[in-house]
């Protein structure tokens, strides 16, 4: 669970997060908001990349503000990225095997956890093949894994959904939402698809100009007036 | 396994190469390495045979050169002076104690690679053309100290110096088996050999991915748990490490080492032979190294001014620029296709 109380950074004269307080409480939270409402930054402050001017973060009563990016993720915080990283001149295991070897326990839990990620993901029959020779959607396949290894607590994704087509966000919706119960972790997802959220999220806060717009179960949040007009852009 | 993985494989952008083990990889370096050194053992001697023994020790300059650039993406233009630095404490530690040859090279090795990992330390803070200035400096700075101290011959204190009439002076002395000019270039190929092996066992294993995960975006190795600034040191002390080896075994080769051998320029060369060769495969490094060792001796027996060399490096850089694969790239993808072709027909 994440709970953030007063939380507020500052680039220069603007403020993309704004005293923000919220909690994440179920298995699976999403986060929206129209483009600079602060979503990506929460992400890099939750990862340790922001340093804010004030506020508290925690996560199951850790602080985390004070700990750096590799403290976190040994506390169990995963992220993936707006953009895509999956490294070319790696093999799907490998990629998947390059953050295993930082927080798995030891190798042979790193073997068996990489080969259960692969299993969950559906790599496991190209896990042997270049990051280069991936399309996109085991590219993002390949970024999930990833997360899934070391026993995380809270995984945080960026867009997983950028840049698929209907019939892969649907494999991927289906996928997001056995991640809790199989990893026993939870999920927050910012997505601009807000079918996605809609169907994945049991619960979601929205961001406007860094300030929270609204929180609490998704279906009700999306349906609020304030939040269509703000977010969709109509009543 | 659950409902995802039975959802039918969405097709790749392109078929994947045939897998090639690292048994045959090892296999295939010994090989290529093995037969070239022997094709130049029997047919080459004096100028020649001293001039691929120092094309070798160029070979694992540029080894390490190519370990930072290909694996990080760091460009390092102190090479040649870590070079140099490693042919001094190799030379100090002989005179010393004298301690068996292989010893002495390890010194040597270990010596260039504490210091290459703190001339490093800029690079934790710095990329690109700030880090290749900095780093360029340290080899002015290597070059005006090795002038003033020299290198040790032998004579008493830190330093070794003898009397300016240099007869005291002691070369440091080859191992018994590879006492002649032969002999010890086949020394020398089998250790280039070892240090490929060191360098391929590092890209293929944990530092490796590590260095893949920094170079492609430090953020997404930070938030993997990778330890940023101890994998890039790690790649600084190998990469000193393996240009320490080549200027011990440049310190066997002659005996002793020249302080005028030792200028600036000849680390931006080391960089040239990188990117002529390539610098994500052993391959690259090891053409590279050799080329620009080779076109030097070239155009000195040729009697043509060595100068040339920088124009037809420049020349060949161009080409480079629009091939960054290089010519143990390309090499290296036609063999990988040949093989490729192979299995088909065997399967």
């Amino acid at each position: 669970m994440i709970k953030i109380d007063a939380l507020t950074v500052r680039f220069g004269g603007i403020k993309p997060l704004d005293a923000l307080e919220a909690q994440f409480t179920a298995p699976i939270c999403g986060l929206i908001g129209p483009n600079g409402a602060g979503k990506t930054t929460l992400l890099n402050v939750l990862s340790g990349f922001v340093t804010p001017l004030e506020g508290t973060i925690l996560l199951d009563e850790a602080s985390l503000l004070k700990l750096s990016p590799r403290r976190r993720v040994n506390l169990g915080l995963r992220r993936t990225f707006q953009q895509e990283l999956v490294v070319d001149e790696l093999t799907a295991v490998e990629n998947i095997q390059a953050i295993a070897d930082h927080v798995s326990a030891d190798y042979a839990s790193a073997r068996r956890e990489v080969a259960s990620a692969l299993d969950f993901v559906g790599l496991s029959s190209r896990r042997n093949v270049l990051g280069r020779h991936l399309n996109l959607y085991d590219r993002r396949m390949v970024e999930i894994a990833k997360t899934l290894i070391g026993r995380p607590k809270v995984i945080l994704m960026d867009e997983p959904g950028a840049g698929l087509n209907e019939a892969e966000t649907e494999q991927l919706r289906r996928l997001l939402m056995e991640i809790p119960s199989t990893f026993d972790t939870q999920l927050v997802l910012i997505d601009h698809d807000a079918d996605l959220i809609a169907s994945v999220c049991v619960e979601t806060l929205v961001l406007d100009f860094g300030k929270r717009l609204a929180m609490g179960p998704t279906r009700a949040v999306l349906d609020d007036p304030v939040v269509r007009h703000a977010y969709l852009g109509r009543e | 396994m659950n409902e995802m993985s039975k959802a039918a494989p969405i097709a790749a952008l392109e078929p994947a190469g045939p897998e090639i083990s690292p048994q045959l990889r090892a296999i295939t370096i010994v090989v290529v390495v093995g037969l070239v050194s022997i094709v130049i053992a029997l047919t080459c001697g004096g100028y020649w045979l001293s001039n691929f023994t120092q094309a070798y020790c160029m070979a694992l300059a540029v080894l390490g050169c190519a370990l930072l650039y290909g694996q990080l993406g760091l460009v390092s233009l102190c090479q040649w002076a870590l070079v140099g630095a490693g042919g001094w404490v190799a030379l100090r530690v002989y005179h010393y104690i004298h301690p068996p040859f292989f010893v002495t090279i390890l010194s040597g090795g270990v010596g260039a690679s504490v210091i290459g990992m703190i001339w490093g330390l800029p690079a934790l803070r710095m990329r690109g053309l700030y880090l290749a200035l900095v780093t360029l400096m340290l080899a002015a700075a290597f070059q005006s100290l090795v002038t003033v101290i020299s290198f040790p011959v032998g004579g008493p204190g830190f330093l070794g110096q003898v009397g300016a009439s240099g007869n005291d002076r002691i070369n440091m002395a080859r191992p018994i088996f590879a006492a002649s000019d032969t002999g010890y270039f086949l020394y020398v190929a089998v250790v280039t050999v070892l240090c490929i092996f060191l360098v391929e066992a590092h890209r293929r294993s944990k530092p490796g991915r590590a260095w893949a995960l920094i170079r492609k975006n430090e953020q997404m190795a930070a938030a993997a748990g990778v330890r940023i600034v101890f994998y890039k040191a790690w790649a600084f002390a190998l990469s000193g490490f393996l240009a320490g080896v080549a200027g011990a075994l440049l310190a066997g080769l002659f005996g002793q080492l020249d302080a005028s051998a030792f200028p600036t320029t000849s680390s931006i060369v080391i960089f040239i032979g990188t990117l002529l060769g390539g610098y994500d495969v052993w391959l690259g490094a090891f053409l590279g190294g050799v080329l620009t060792r080779f076109i030097p001796a070239l155009l000195i027996d040729l009697n043509v001014n060595t100068n040339v060399g920088f124009m037809i490096f420049g020349a060949a850089l161009l080409f480079a620029l629009r091939d960054p694969l290089g010519l143990g790239g390309q090499l290296t993808i036609l063999a990988e296709r040949l093989y490729g072709k192979f299995q088909a027909q065997r399967a």
